[in-house]
C-alpha cells in the first residue's frame, strides 16, 4: 500500500491508469445493434439536418411564402422537387421550413411538460401519501382529455401564436409526464442504495439529486422521444383545423388542410407533408424504442 | 464507567393497515455491550428486519427508547440524528440493490466521506478510500468499476468499506450474507470477525441461519411475532434452548452430517397474523407444550438462569422444568 | 464416464456427455460441459452446486425446456427409462411432461397462477394426462390436496390466499397429481424459513417412499442433502467432480472442492473459532480457467491441473472422482 501511495500521489494520476469502463459506449453498441433504432436514427437526424440547413436550401420568403399564381399546382420536377401547391409556391421549400416549426415547437412543448411534470411527479413519487394523492388526483383530472382537445381548449382561449401553442401542448403533455416520472421515482426510491443513503447521512434533497433522478434518466429518455412525436402530430392536427400554426407560415398540418381540395388530381400536393410527417412519428418511435431496449439489457 | 453502548428499551413499531394495526416490533429490549456481537435471529414475520432499521431510525419507531453512548437519539431532530449517523452503520443485505449501479466503487465509498466534510481535500481522501478498499480485500485496480462487472461477494465488501467509511462505533449487519454463496459466505464472514477485532466495532447481527449465527455471536435474541421470546450467550442457547420455538428453530436447520443426526421436532399450522394480535402467548397455536394458560395469558420475560432470558409459560413461576 | 454393470432397465434417468452453452451476439455461457448422471429406480440424487455449477440448466434439459434461441445443446443424451428425451416429438414431450417428469421450482410466489385455484391448478395436469372429465379431475385434486396437508376444503381459494410454505406444498401437489416416475426439485425449499423447510422435507421424504418415486434434489445446502438423497453429485462450472453415496461423500469426501465445502459451513455441532472458506472467486462461466475449472482455487494444485482436464475415475463401485491428485490411484490404496 505504501508504494502505491509514493507511485501516486493525486487521485488523477490513478484514475488514468485505471480508467472508467464508460457505461455511455456499452449502451451506445448495445443500440447500434438494434437495425431498426438505427435506421430510424438516421432518418431523424435527417430531418433535423434539413430543418437546420433549410434557409441554405430555401430561400423562406422568395420560395415558401410568396405566392406566385402562374406557376401554381406543377407536377414534381426537376426545378421543384416537390412540385408546387395551390398558390404556386416551391413544396419542397415549405417541408423544410414547416420541418424547422414542427421540431421546435415539439421540443419545446415537451420541454414545458418535462419541468413541470418531471418536477410534480418527482415530489409526488418521493412523498408519498396525502401529497402524492393531491397532486395525481389533480393530474388525473387533465388524464382525462384528449391531448388534442386540451390544447385546442387552451389555444381557442388565449389565441393561435407561436407561444401559446407551445404552452398549450407542453400544458396538455404535463400530466403524462408526472406519471411517468412519479413512477421511476416511486421504483427507485425503495431500493436499498437509497436507505443506505440516508444511513450515511444524505439529506433528502441530496438523496433524490443524487441517487434517485439519475437512474430514472433511461426511461424518461425513452418517453420523452415517444411524446416528442406525439406533440409533432398534435402540432399537425391542431394546424390542420385552423386552429394551430396560421396560413402563410408553412406547416406540414396546415399544408393537408389546404391541398386537401386538390388531393385527387394532384396526389403530390398532400403527399409530400403527409409522408413528412409520417416518417417524422414513425423514426421517433423507432428511436424511442431502441433506447429503451438499449438501456434496459434485461429486455433482450 | 459503563461499557453499555447500546440500550434498547420497549422499543415498539406499529403500522396502520386497513384491518388494524400491524404490530411489527412489540415491546423489545435488551443491551449491548462495547465490542460484543449480538445476534437477532427469527424467520419470516418476526421484526427482526425491522428493529434493525428503527435503531437507526431509518423507520420511526413508535414509542420506546434507544439509547446510544448515553444518548437518546429518538429525541434527536434531524440535523443532530445526521451528525450522529457516523457512528452507527448498516450493512445490508442484497449486494445488488444495495449499491448504486450508476456510481464506481470509489465514489460509492468517499459518498460518506464527502457528506460528513471529514477529509475536504480530494487527494487525501482518495488515499482513505484506497485505505478502505484494502481493509477489505477489494484490489486497487478495481477503483473505477462499476457495481455490475463484480460478484456479489465484492459488491459485499464494498458495502463493508462504505459502512466503515465514516468510523462508525457499531454497525448492524442485516443478513450480510444471506445472498451469497457458501464459499464465499465464509471469507465475508472472517472478514467481518477481523475488522471488528482490529477496530474495537459492536455489531447486531440479523440473520435467519441459526449455523451462521452461533458462529458469530456472543448473545442470541429470538425473535417471534414481534416479541423477543429468547435471550442468551450463544452456547448457553444452543446447549439449553427453554423456549419451545428456539427448541424446534434450532432442531429444524438442516445438519450437513450423516451419523449422529439430532431428532426433529416439528411445529404444527402456521404463524398467527401480526395484525391486532391478542394479548395471549403468540405462540400458542403451534407450541407442542401448550397449556391452558398460554391461551389466556401473554408470558413476560423472566431470568430463568444467569443471563438467560425466556419469555414462557412452562419456565417459571418456580416450575424449574427446562425442556431441552 | 464408464458405466459399471447396471442394467439399463433399473435407471430412470441417465444423463451421458451433456454440453449446453449459452449463445449470444456478445458472449458464450458455458453452462453445462460434459455432466453425467444417473438416477436409479426409487432414489433421489443430490446434484449439489453454487452459483453458476449448471445445475438448473441440467434439470431443463430433462425436460427438453432449455430457453431455445440462446440456450443449445451442442452434445449428449438424456434417457428417461431408456427412451431419449432430446430426439422426441413435442407431442411426445408433452405426453412426458406432468405425466412421467415433473418439477418443483424454487420460488412458490411465482410458480402458482394467480388467476386460477389451487384446485384447477392441480386438476389441470390431471385432465390433460388422465383423460378424466373435469369434475373428476378435480376430486383428484383435492385427494391431492389432503395428501400434502392442506384441508381440501381449500381447493377453491386462490395461491394469494396461501402463505408461501402452504405454496410449495401446492406446487407438489401439482407435480405428484400425475405420479411421475421422476421428480425434479429445484431448490425447492430455499425460499421458505427453516421451520417450514423442515416441515416440506418430511412431506416430500414421506412421498418419495410412498411413490417409490426418483427425485433429483438440486441444492447447494448439504444439509438438505443429507437428510433427503441416497447418492450425491457434486457440480462445480458445469462438470460433475465428485459422485458417490452418501457415506462417500460425507465420509470419504475426496474433491478438494468438496471438503472446501464442508469447511466453510457453519455446523452447530462443530464450533470453531474461524471458517476456512475457499479462496477465491466462483468461475465465470464465459471465461473457464484453462484445464481443470477449479484449479485456481485449490490449495492442492500441481502444474497439470492448469493443463488438462482430469478424467473420471472411479475409487469404488459408487465413488467415482474427477481429479488429478486421484490419476493414479486404485481402489486397494483408499
Amino acid at each position: 500500500m505504501d508504494e502505491t501511495v509514493k507511485k501516486y500521489t493525486t487521485r488523477r494520476e490513478f484514475f488514468k491508469q485505471y480508467k472508467k469502463k464508460s457505461r455511455l459506449q456499452e449502451t451506445w453498441n448495445r443500440f447500434l445493434r438494434n437495425k431498426l433504432a438505427v435506421i430510424g436514427l438516421f432518418i431523424i437526424v435527417f430531418i433535423m439536418l434539413a430543418a437546420v440547413a433549410a434557409p441554405l436550401i430555401a430561400n423562406y420568403d422568395t420560395d415558401a411564402i410568396r405566392i406566385n399564381v402562374p406557376d401554381r399546382l406543377q407536377s414534381p420536377s426537376a426545378k421543384h422537387i416537390f412540385g408546387t401547391d395551390e398558390v404556386g409556391r416551391d413544396i419542397m421549400a415549405r417541408i423544410v421550413h414547416g420541418a424547422r416549426i414542427s421540431l421546435v415547437v415539439g421540443c419545446a412543448a415537451i420541454a414545458v411538460a418535462l419541468f413541470i411534470g418531471g418536477a410534480l411527479g418527482a415530489i409526488a413519487g418521493y412523498s408519498g401519501g396525502k401529497i402524492d394523492d393531491v397532486i395525481m388526483r389533480c393530474m388525473d383530472v387533465f388524464l382525462c382529455l384528449p391531448d388534442v382537445l386540451l390544447a385546442l381548449a387552451i389555444v381557442a382561449a388565449f389565441g393561435t401564436n407561436l407561444v401559446n401553442l407551445t404552452v398549450a401542448i407542453g400544458l396538455a403533455f404535463t400530466p403524462k409526464f408526472s406519471r411517468v416520472v412519479r413512477s421511476a421515482v416511486m421504483t427507485v426510491r425503495g431500493v436499498e442504495y437509497v436507505e443506505a443513503a440516508r444511513t450515511i447521512g444524505a439529506t433528502n434533497t441530496q438523496i433524490i439529486t443524487n441517487h434517485v433522478l439519475i437512474n430514472c434518466f433511461g426511461p424518461i429518455m425513452v418517453q420523452v422521444t415517444l411524446y416528442v412525436a406525439s406533440a409533432i402530430l398534435t402540432i399537425a392536427a391542431l394546424s390542420f383545423i385552423g386552429l394551430g400554426i396560421q396560413a402563410p407560415i408553412p406547416e406540414w398540418g396546415n399544408m393537408l388542410a389546404s391541398g386537401r381540395v386538390y388531393m385527387r388530381d394532384h396526389a403530390y400536393i398532400v403527399m409530400a407533408p403527409g409522408l413528412a410527417i409520417f416518417l417524422t412519428i414513425l423514426s421517433l418511435n423507432l428511436l424511442g424504442d431502441g433506447l429503451r431496449d438499449a438501456l434496459d439489457p434485461r429486455l433482450k | 464507567m459503563s461499557n453499555v453502548l447500546l440500550e434498547v428499551k420497549d422499543l415498539k413499531k406499529y403500522y396502520k393497515v386497513p384491518k388494524g394495526m400491524l404490530h411489527a416490533v412489540d415491546g423489545v429490549s435488551f443491551n449491548l455491550e462495547k465490542g460484543e456481537t449480538l445476534g437477532i435471529v427469527g424467520e419470516s414475520g418476526c421484526g427482526k428486519t425491522t428493529i434493525g432499521r428503527a435503531i437507526l431510525r431509518l423507520v420511526e419507531p413508535s414509542s420506546g427508547s434507544v439509547i446510544f453512548d448515553g444518548v437518546d437519539i429518538l429525541k434527536l431532530n434531524k440535523r443532530e440524528m445526521r451528525h450522529m449517523r457516523r457512528n452507527m452503520q448498516m450493512i445490508f443485505q442484497d449486494p445488488f440493490s444495495s449499491l448504486n449501479p450508476r456510481k464506481t466503487i470509489t465514489q460509492t465509498i468517499e459518498e460518506p466521506i464527502i457528506l460528513a466534510n471529514m477529509i475536504p481535500d480530494p487527494d487525501k481522501r482518495f488515499m482513505r478510500v484506497m485505505e478502505l478498499m484494502d481493509t477489505v480485500g477489494l484490489a486497487e485496480r478495481l477503483v473505477n468499476t462499476y457495481p455490475h462487472e463484480l460478484d456479489g461477494g465484492r459488491r459485499q465488501r464494498i458495502g463493508i468499506a462504505r459502512a466503515l467509511a465514516m468510523n462508525p462505533k457499531f454497525i448492524i449487519c442485516d443478513e450480510p450474507v444471506s445472498a451469497l454463496d457458501v464459499s464465499i459466505q465464509a471469507q465475508i464472514l472472517n472478514l467481518m470477525k477481523k475488522i471488528q477485532r482490529e477496530m474495537g466495532l459492536t455489531y447486531i447481527f440479523i440473520t435467519h441461519n441459526l449455523a451462521v449465527v452461533s458462529h458469530f455471536s456472543d448473545d442470541i435474541v429470538v425473535m417471534y411475532l414481534g416479541r423477543l421470546i429468547e435471550k442468551a450467550p450463544s452456547e448457553t442457547l444452543f446447549a439449553n434452548p427453554l423456549h419451545p420455538y428456539t427448541q424446534a428453530l434450532l432442531s429444524a436447520i438442516p445438519v450437513p452430517r450423516i451419523h449422529n443426526r439430532p431428532e426433529r421436532l416439528l411445529l404444527r399450522g402456521e404463524i398467527t397474523s401480526p395484525i391486532n394480535p391478542e394479548p395471549i402467548c403468540r405462540f400458542a397455536n403451534r407450541c407442542n407444550y401448550a397449556m391452558p394458560i398460554c391461551s389466556k395469558e401473554e408470558p413476560g420475560l423472566i431470568e430463568a438462569e444467569p443471563n438467560h432470558f425466556v419469555a414462557c409459560h412452562l419456565v417459571g413461576r418456580g416450575n424449574g422444568c427446562s425442556f431441552s | 464416464m464408464e458405466i459399471k454393470k447396471i442394467n439399463e432397465q433399473e435407471n430412470t434417468l441417465e444423463i451421458k456427455n451433456l454440453v449446453i452453452h449459452y449463445i449470444s451476439d456478445e458472449e458464450v455461457v458455458k453452462a453445462v460441459n460434459g455432466v453425467n448422471i444417473i438416477i436409479k429406480a426409487g432414489k433421489t440424487l443430490g446434484l449439489v452446486g453454487e452459483t453458476g455449477a449448471g445445475k438448473t440448466t441440467t434439470a431443463l434439459s430433462i425436460l427438453n425446456l432449455v430457453p431455445e434461441p440462446q440456450g443449445k445443446i451442442l452434445s449428449g443424451e438424456v434417457l428417461l427409462e431408456g427412451r431419449s428425451v432430446l430426439s422426441m416429438s413435442e407431442h411426445e414431450l408433452e405426453v412426458m411432461r406432468g405425466d412421467k417428469v415433473a418439477m418443483i421450482f424454487q420460488d412458490p410466489m411465482t410458480s402458482l397462477n394467480p388467476v386460477h385455484t389451487v384446485g384447477h391448478q392441480i386438476a389441470e395436469s390431471i385432465e390433460i394426462h388422465r383423460k378424466v372429465s373435469k369434475h373428476q379431475a378435480l376430486k383428484q385434486a383435492k385427494e391431492m390436496l389432503e395428501l400434502v396437508g392442506i384441508p381440501s376444503e381449500r381447493s377453491n381459494e386462490y395461491p394469494y390466499q396461501f402463505s408461501g410454505g402452504m405454496k410449495q406444498r401446492v406446487d407438489i401437489a401439482i407435480a405428484l397429481a400425475c405420479s411421475p416416475d421422476l421428480l425434479i426439485a429445484d431448490e425447492p425449499t430455499t425460499a421458505l424459513d427453516v421451520t417450514i423447510q423442515a416441515q416440506v422435507l418430511k412431506l416430500i421424504n414421506e412421498l418419495r417412499q410412498k411413490y417409490h418415486m426418483s427425485m433429483l434434489m438440486i441444492t447447494h445446502d448439504l444439509g438438505i442433502v443429507a437428510e433427503v438423497c441416497d447418492e450425491v453429485s457434486i457440480a462445480y462450472a458445469g462438470r460433475i467432480i465428485e459422485h458417490g453415496t452418501l457415506e462417500d461423500i460425507f465420509d470419504h469426501m475426496r474433491h478438494p472442492y468438496t471438503k472446501g465445502l464442508f469447511g466453510a459451513l457453519p455446523d452447530i455441532g462443530v464450533r470453531r473459532s474461524e471458517l476456512m472458506p475457499i479462496k477465491g472467486l466462483m468461475p465465470d462461466p464465459t471465461n473457464l480457467p484453462s484445464g481443470c475449472p477449479f484449479h485456481p482455487r485449490c490449495d492442492y494444485v500441481m502444474e497439470v491441473c492448469s493443463q488438462s482436464l482430469p478424467e473420471n475415475k472411479w475409487l469404488s463401485e459408487t465413488h467415482c472422482v474427477e481429479c488429478h491428485l486421484y490419476k493414479d490411484t486404485n481402489e486397494s490404496m483408499l
